[in-house]
């Protein structure tokens, strides 16, 4: 009954968030406006049809996106201070896609999501070697966090050798939904088919949280469950990157406030996590745009204040 | 006749740890593995559970090699109370009970009637009901081992196989838990456990099983297993052996 | 050659180190010049000057105070890292690391941006406590003293720094709107060294280096484990607050001229003590040799990367360090 009203509380929290962004920004709208703005003819038809709502839709799609993928990764190795971002995934799939844009920038954007993605499983793959799979929280954290730093300072220095536009360097270097539009969205759309199957792994994460033995012996196989999880997380960060840059602490800490909503079963938590991940994106990226019009600052700096002092806390936490 | 082993190795990282074992566990007994430390009994039960493979050899369940049987089957047959567990967050005592039932439940995990009962009845046993709406990261050590025992009745299998399952406990309560396994075994279940405790085996098991260095030295009723000899030979302590005067069963005292 | 160069005596590694640096220092002052300056010019521009020369006087006011600077901000940083590795017997930590760096360059940044008319010497203070405050609260968080893991300090260090480049990096956009002004700040870089940066940077470094090889003893013992260093008669207490003290200035002063420059803290004192072992009298000094060739040479590297251009040696230097970084991360978990 709680997790059911927690559900609907959030989802009307979106809702609520979505109608304040399509509000606010350089020129606040009222309610009229901006129902005007879905009309073709109507003066603010470009704020809303073609900016402000692509972009809330982006951050809907990404934020969820992101959330679950980090939900999946805590799920399948059990470790509360792993997430894609943390890990070094997200800017392993960051760094592909840098590199297809700036030394090979004639190839077509259409290859963008599918540079990332392997950028993400190479990165992912590269951790495995490093730290095997028994490895305690703390080393694994710290493996992937030294990853990241190599994968952003190769980042940075593309930037720094090959500059892009500003804006555009912004994105890549801390995530940002800024000029992203309907070409995006449809980007993003075919990977949402990945949504069902991560759910369908939910009953055998609750198991895995049992321990090894207790999964076993309550039948499920762990390496392929393992195996899936993992690679859906990875196809799930790496679509986003392509589109929105490595927007930090998402995947981190979307996951823990829903199982302090929700509780850790994952029938419950992963559409949860979703929705916290929706509401956290939604909310940074207003923030960004709000907090100094014209000049934005990207949603990545903002999620990166929420969720580097929360980082914090769970690492003190942790065993 | 359910479950046997023939010349099975086992043990980790290509390090055998028991070697060569053959053994068949009689049914409907409560079966306690023994031994010294690093003498291989939770090896041995870790692979009759199907978490280890062996290396060589093979276990066999109702005449078929374990390994090749499919999990979901084998996860109805025999349930596994492993000594150490991790602490899940946000988990109700009553869900972790619940998880008990996951081979039975479909691909989304909903609960029948008939479930809810088999829970409901697996915390009365353990002795967890009135837990059951805490959390299991909120609870001590020996509450955890009690709602961990129930989500492993709650798997409802003929075949228990438990590594050292009081060691956590409150004397009480693992006075209980023995209890619990002459119960439940009267109703059929056949239990397999490790226990550290000789004289608690001795008292609540009909069945011993003596290892030393990865091998089995004897096995049988109490009666006949417990003796001077065994002892110095196998712990390397000299004892007695008197009846106990409540339960008339075998016990030692270390000289 | 390695080997035998590790065999020689203290002075002579010394000497060899200091002709090295010489060479360096030399290279940089002629190579990559938009205006063509010969090997020796370079060398005639310093003793005796003709200021009707080009090359003489961009030698004199551009490319000598860029090569000192260079030599000291890596000198302070690398005897900064190895005081940190000393301090906390942590092999991982360093200003970068650890987010003191992080810490330094929001101070600076808020100073600078939200208050300018503090001037060159406000900053450097502001970037002495921003780094204060990162430093005490990785300390605290990461429970360094009553012997936490070595991992939770790093990843304590790693997400103040994320947390602080949040912050800077939102203070620069606001205030500047352009983002490559920030990251060429960020990845730091002493391409733009002036004698005037020089004036400001040379005394705080001399207080430092000087101090810092003051109380080389000191870091030996503490190296014997905190038990071992009181009965010996430290006061630990002090010793911290002194090191965590030596170490704020030095990181000060090398931020406040040339940006966030990173992994230099982590890499050399592991070089050096590769070289000399680990007696911090002559750790302290070689790291500092080291330092001062590695961020000269990398300055030198990235020169001709998008020439005419320049590419800050701060990126150079942390695609560098980041695999050792990885390297020491993987080896010390095994």
């Amino acid at each position: 009954m709680k997790t059911l009203l927690s559900s609907f509380l959030l989802a009307l929290l979106v809702a609520f968030i979505v109608a304040l962004s399509l509000s606010l920004g350089a020129v606040s709208l009222s309610f009229e406006q901006i129902l005007s703005g879905f009309d073709a003819s109507s003066e603010f038809y470009f704020t809303i049809h073609e900016y402000r709502l692509p972009r809330s839709i982006l951050a809907i799609l990404v934020g969820g996106m992101m959330a679950l993928s980090g939900a999946l990764v805590q799920g399948v190795i059990r470790n509360p201070l792993a997430s894609p971002d943390v890990l070094g995934v997200s800017q392993g799939a960051g760094l592909a896609a840098v590199i297809l844009m700036t030394i090979f920038p004639s190839v077509s954007i259409f290859w963008l999501p599918w540079a990332a993605l392997s950028g993400g499983i190479i990165a992912a793959l590269f951790l495995w070697f490093l730290c095997g799979s028994h490895s305690g929280a703390i080393k694994l954290a710290i493996t992937g966090v030294a990853m990241a730093a190599l994968y952003s300072s190769a980042v940075d220095f593309l930037m720094l050798t090959k500059p892009l536009e500003v804006n555009n360097a912004l994105l890549w270097l801390t995530g940002s939904l800024w000029g992203r539009g309907w070409n995006q969205i449809t980007m993003l759309l075919p990977w949402l088919v990945l949504i069902p199957f991560a759910f369908s792994l939910a009953k055998r994460l609750n198991l895995i949280g049992l321990g090894d033995d207790v999964a076993t012996s309550l039948g499920t196989s762990i390496s392929m469950t393992r195996l899936w999880a993992l690679t859906i997380a990875v196809g799930l960060t790496a679509s986003c990157v392509s589109i929105c840059g490595p927007i930090g602490f998402l995947g981190l800490i979307a996951p823990h406030l829903a199982r302090r909503l929700v509780g850790g079963r994952h029938q419950v938590l992963l559409p949860c996590t979703m929705l916290v991940g929706m509401v956290i994106l939604l909310l940074a990226d207003l923030v960004a745009r709000i907090i100094n019009p014209p000049i934005e600052l990207s949603a990545g700096i903002m999620t990166a204040i929420i969720g580097a002092p929360y980082f914090l806390w769970l690492l003190f936490k942790v065993r | 006749m359910s479950l046997s082993t023939h010349n099975v190795s086992v043990g980790y990282h290509g390090q055998a740890i028991v070697k060569n074992v053959s053994l068949t566990l009689p049914e409907g007994k409560i079966i306690a593995l023994l031994g010294p430390n690093g003498c291989g009994k939770s090896t041995l039960l870790k692979a009759m559970a199907r978490i280890l493979t062996p290396m060589g050899g093979e276990i066999h369940w109702q005449g078929n090699n374990l390994h090749s049987t499919p999990s979901q089957y084998l996860a109805t047959q025999l349930a596994l109370l492993p000594q150490t567990q991790p602490i899940p967050e946000g988990i109700k005592v009553k869900d972790l009970v619940a998880y008990g039932r996951s081979p039975y439940t479909g691909f989304w995990g909903r609960l029948t009637k008939e479930d809810h009962k088999i829970i409901q009845q697996a915390m009365e046993q353990a002795g967890v009901t009135e837990l059951s709406e805490q959390f299991v990261s909120e609870l001590s050590g020996g509450q955890r081992q009690r709602v961990w025992l129930a989500m492993t009745l709650a798997q409802d299998t003929p075949y228990l196989l438990l590594d050292e399952p009081t060691t956590y406990m409150d004397l009480n309560h693992q006075v209980e838990l023995m209890n619990l396994f002459k119960t439940l075994n009267e109703a059929g279940k056949t239990i397999i456990t490790v226990l550290h405790d000789i004289n608690q085996a001795a008292r609540y098991c009909n069945h011993l099983v003596v290892m030393k260095a990865g091998e089995i030295i004897t096995q049988g009723e109490p009666e006949s297993v417990l003796t001077k000899e065994l002892l110095e030979s196998v712990f390397s302590v000299t004892a007695q052996i008197h009846t106990d005067p409540v339960a008339h069963t075998p016990m030692c005292i270390v000289e | 050659m390695l080997n035998r160069f590790k065999k020689q005596s203290y002075l002579v590694q010394c000497t060899a180190l200091l002709a090295v640096l010489c060479l360096f220092i030399w290279l940089s002052l002629f190579s990559w010049s938009i205006v063509p300056v010969s090997a020796s010019q370079a060398i005639t521009a310093l003793f005796q000057t003709d200021k009707s020369i080009i090359a003489h006087s961009i030698v004199l006011d551009l490319r000598l105070p860029r090569a000192l600077i260079a030599c000291t901000v890596g000198a302070c940083l690398a005897v900064a890292g190895a005081i940190m590795q000393g301090l906390t017997r942590n092999p991982l930590a360093s200003p970068s690391v650890l987010g003191v760096n992080a810490g330094a360059a929001l101070g600076m940044a808020t100073v600078t941006i939200l208050a300018p008319s503090f001037g060159l010497f406000g900053s450097s203070v502001a970037a002495m406590l921003g780094g204060a405050v990162t430093w005490a609260l990785v300390m605290v968080l990461g429970s360094a003293w009553r012997g936490g893991e070595h991992g939770r300090l790093v990843l304590a260090g790693v997400a103040i720094s994320a947390l602080c480049a949040a912050f800077t990096k939102a203070i620069l956009i606001l205030h500047e709107d352009q983002a490559s002004a920030v990251l060429t700040w960020l990845a730091g870089t002493v391409a733009n060294a002036r004698w005037g940066h020089w004036h400001q940077l040379w005394p705080m470094a001399l207080i430092g280096l000087v101090g810092a090889q003051l109380i080389t003893p000191t870091l030996n013992l503490l190296n014997l484990g905190e038990d071992n260093a009181r009965s010996l008669g430290i006061k630990l207490g002090w010793a911290r607050i002194l090191c965590s003290i030596l170490v704020l200035i030095l990181v000060a002063a090398a931020l406040s001229v040339a940006g966030s420059i990173a992994f230099i803290g982590l890499l050399v004192p592991h070089m050096a003590r590769s070289l000399v072992g680990h007696d911090h009298r002559k750790l302290l000094p070689i790291s500092a040799m080291l330092g001062a060739l590695l961020l000269l040479a990398a300055d030198i590297i990235s020169r001709p990367i998008i020439f005419p251009l320049e590419t800050p040696a701060g990126a150079i230097l942390a695609l560098i360090g980041a695999p050792f970084f990885i390297y020491m991360v993987s080896r010390r978990n095994r």
